[in-house]
């Protein structure tokens, strides 16, 4: 990396927020790796600290890695956490929340907090909102065509039935509503799935597990991962860049597998089980059934699975970062086989479930 | 149309709205929540009228008839009284407030601005436990209760609440008086109090931090609990908070002189237990085969209310709010009568009560089989026994 392109110094003030968890504390290692030497990490006070503290025993001479414990909810705890600092990553978020109250409370109060604490302080150079593939609608292009930052997110993301979606939608727009009234700089990464040791589960976009059996749903499309190491590398780079403000950058590596092949590498590499495959139209129809019936029933069953949701994960799609490269100058340093091959074996560690 | 309005707009407040706009006749006017985020978020996705951050302006400009308060339990009482003063209606979520007494202010001036109150004890007419009350009232029993197990455990485990609760020293589950337990019991404890007669039974509690949440490094939260409850020398209850038992039971087991009542609300599922006996090798055969038949009956009741989309997670607070509702509009009796409301708020004042002086004395528990020998079992034991006989009398 080089600090000529950078918008601050190996010196200047650095805040990860979510810093305890699967991506953040990869960041947290990137950043000490390339030469930053004054890092301060947001931790609850519930936190687990175990990744953060190997990586504090481990950091370069003359690094400064401060755990800060508190709560985004709290404006005070980030009026504390955002003073001097000059970049904030904001990874933090309400991720496994099935509530859509929850998962808003600790995505979108948390973000404003943070935002409003460092329109305070008025020292901020960048703020980095990490977002997700999930606020992309993806329902209004045709077959096989490509995702890429241009696409719309979607308008009415509560009718998704996913709080996840729901939250990281909201909390994008309320990114740059503050920077349109503020001026405050931020800069949004998407990230496709995320995986990695840390993570073992297999991602909905290839298919779900239910009642003992799994369904396979993504067939032939590219599944959007990113290795964990590349996809903190793109976050770290979209905060240092210089000239980027206001960017959106999706995060995907190359040489993306497909759900089938992805599915046949894991049972082949980490556990055998039965997997049944629905195609995209018997899955479309499932949606569109269960849409009507939750509809229809005034949500007996919750409206979980519907055509938007389909769309958002199941239709076929491809995907770029071309972006990434072009404007970033990223390339992801772990190749797909690679990456595949230590998520594999971490999962066989790690006693999985499909 | 009756108007509508939602004090806090948290998880319980989706609940809420969602059960509401099931119901005819009523519409939701505004939600208010401190935090106004919150507040828009779910003005948003329940194309709700409009929403506040600020309590007076929703009630001054809303106008909400009845208030749904979904706040947590610190700030019922004062929510409540401003919202009775000012003319609405309370529905006020579990638990009804934090004590006792804020319990009888509140159903005070709610009777004297002739006003209706009520508590969110949903689970209480959810569709097997109104077919409970509906065969308990026909005298199935055949007298009155004589004897009431409420089972009403958590699984701790499941959730990631367990890390954040215990982590976070500041969150609001800590403040309140019964901590954990004053957040979660009151559905068990309403459960017998609708049953007992008098409004002064005998408690008898008995609380610890369950080995679990000890190996976490918690000291302060009880989540293992066990109530006797007693009236008159008539009718007993047993009451069981448990965060490690499996199955992790939400049950009420009812038995009169003459038959018993076994609720499961997991399944959804109630079972008449015969008082007589067969004879000799037939109680072995029948009592089973009757059994499955009830099951079988269950299973049918359950599937036929499911195909008429009339069997929806929250059936008991759509039932519960739309009876509240109806004894608005037509002034009629309340589905929860303000006698257990408040005995239910008494028992959990002398359960709390009892923990603390525990906690405070601290003495050892009784736990049997813990004792290093019989004779110091024995001593712990006649020691419960005879604080059992001291105990408050509400
Ligand atoms: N993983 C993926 O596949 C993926 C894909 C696309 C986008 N993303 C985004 O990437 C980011 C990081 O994801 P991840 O997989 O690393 O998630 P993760 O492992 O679940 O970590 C989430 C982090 O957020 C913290 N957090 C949540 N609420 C907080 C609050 N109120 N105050 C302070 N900290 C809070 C958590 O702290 P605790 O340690 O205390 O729980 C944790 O450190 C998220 O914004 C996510 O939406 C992830």
């Amino acid at each position: 990396m080089e600090f000529d392109d950078f918008i601050i110094g190996r010196d200047d003030l650095i805040l990860i927020t979510g810093a305890t968890g699967f991506i953040g504390s990869k960041l947290v290692q990137g950043l000490l790796k390339s030469g930053f030497r004054n890092l301060r990490c947001f931790a609850r006070p519930s936190s687990k600290l175990e990744r953060i503290e190997a990586l504090c025993d481990r950091r370069p001479a003359g690094a400064h890695v401060e755990v800060f414990r508190g709560n985004l909810l709290s404006r005070e705890d980030c009026l504390a956490a955002t003073k001097h600092v000059a970049l904030i990553f904001h990874l933090a978020a309400g991720r496994g929340e099935k509530s859509f109250p929850d998962a808003f409370l600790n995505s979108v109060v948390t973000t404003r907090n943070l935002l409003e604490a460092s329109l305070r302080h008025g020292c901020l150079r960048r703020f980095v909102n990490v977002s997700s593939f999930a606020v992309y609608t993806n329902r209004k292009k045709l077959r096989w065509r490509l995702l890429d930052e241009s696409c719309p997110v979607e308008n009415d993301p509560w009718l998704r039935g996913d709080a996840y979606c729901y939250a990281k939608a909201k909390q994008d727009e309320i990114v740059v509503e503050y920077s349109k009234r503020t001026g405050i700089p931020y800069v949004i990464v998407r990230p496709g799935y995320v995986f990695g040791p840390g993570k073992t589960n297999i991602t909905g976009r290839v298919g779900i597990s239910t009642f003992g059996i799994f369904l396979h749903l993504g067939g032939s499309n590219p599944v959007p991962l990113t290795y964990v190491d590349n996809c903190a590398e793109a976050i770290a780079l979209a905060g240092l860049k210089k000239n980027v403000d206001s960017e959106v950058f999706n995060v995907v590596d190359d040489a993306l597998p497909t759900s089938r092949q992805f599915l046949g590498l894991y049972k082949q590499h980490v556990k055998r089980f039965k997997s049944l495959y629905l195609p995209h139209f018997v899955s479309y129809a499932l949606c569109y059934l269960w849409e009507r019936y939750s509809d229809w029933s005034a949500g007996q069953l919750p409206p979980v699975f519907n055509r938007n949701h389909w769309h958002a994960y199941w239709k076929k799609t491809r995907y770029s970062n071309e972006r990434l490269r072009t404007r970033l100058g990223w390339k992801p340093k772990v190749p797909m086989a690679e990456g595949l091959r230590r998520y594999f074996e971490a999962c066989r560690d790690a006693q999985p479930y499909a | 149309m009756l108007k509508v309005g939602i004090v806090g707009c948290g998880k319980v407040a989706d609940e809420h709205a969602s059960q509401i706009q099931r119901i005819k006749g009523c519409e939701i006017v505004g939600v208010c929540d401190r935090e106004p985020l919150m507040a828009r978020q779910l003005y948003e996705r329940f194309a709700v009228k409009r929403y506040f951050s600020d309590l007076m302006e929703f009630l001054g400009q809303a106008k909400p008839d009845v208030v749904h308060i979904t706040t947590p339990p610190q700030s019922h009482f004062d929510i409540a009284k401003r919202c009775l003063e000012l003319g609405c209606h309370v529905y006020v979520e579990k638990p009804f407030t934090l004590y006792g007494e804020e319990a009888e202010r509140l159903i005070a001036l709610a009777n004297e601005r002739r006003l209706k109150i009520t508590a969110g004890h949903d689970d209480q007419f959810r569709p097997a436990a109104r077919r409970m009350r509906a065969l308990v009232e026909s005298g199935f029993l055949g007298t009155g209760p004589v004897h009431m197990d409420s089972y009403y455990c958590y699984e701790l485990g499941q959730s990631d609440y367990a890390g954040a609760l215990l982590g976070d020293k500041g969150h609001w589950v800590h403040r309140l008086p019964g901590k954990l337990l004053q957040n979660i019991i009151s559905h068990g404890i309403a459960r017998i109090a609708e049953f007992l007669v008098t409004d002064s039974p005998h408690i008898i509690a008995d609380g610890f931090t369950s080995p679990r949440l000890r190996d976490m490094g918690e000291t302060e939260i009880i989540d293992e609990l066990r109530v006797i409850i007693s009236e008159e020398e008539r009718t007993t209850a047993y009451f069981t908070f448990s965060t490690q038992m499996r199955p992790s039971l939400h049950e009420f087991r009812i038995y009169g002189a003459k038959n018993g009542l076994i609720l499961d609300q997991d399944q959804e599922t109630l079972i008449k237990l015969r008082g007589d006996r067969f004879k000799s090798y037939v109680e072995k055969f029948l009592p089973p085969a009757i059994l499955a038949a009830q099951y079988l009956g269950n299973l049918k009741t359950n599937m036929r209310n499911f195909i008429r989309s009339d069997f929806h997670m929250k059936a008991g607070m759509k039932y519960l709010v739309e009876s509240f509702y109806r004894s608005i509009v037509e002034n009629t009796s309340l589905p929860i009568p303000y006698r257990e409301i408040l005995l239910t708020a008494r028992i959990m004042d002398a359960i709390f009560g009892q923990l603390d002086a525990q906690r405070l004395a601290r003495r050892p528990i009784l736990r049997v089989g813990r004792a290093a020998n019989p004779v110091e079992a024995t001593s712990v034991a006649s020691r419960f026994r005879a604080s059992a006989s001291r105990s408050r009398a509400l």
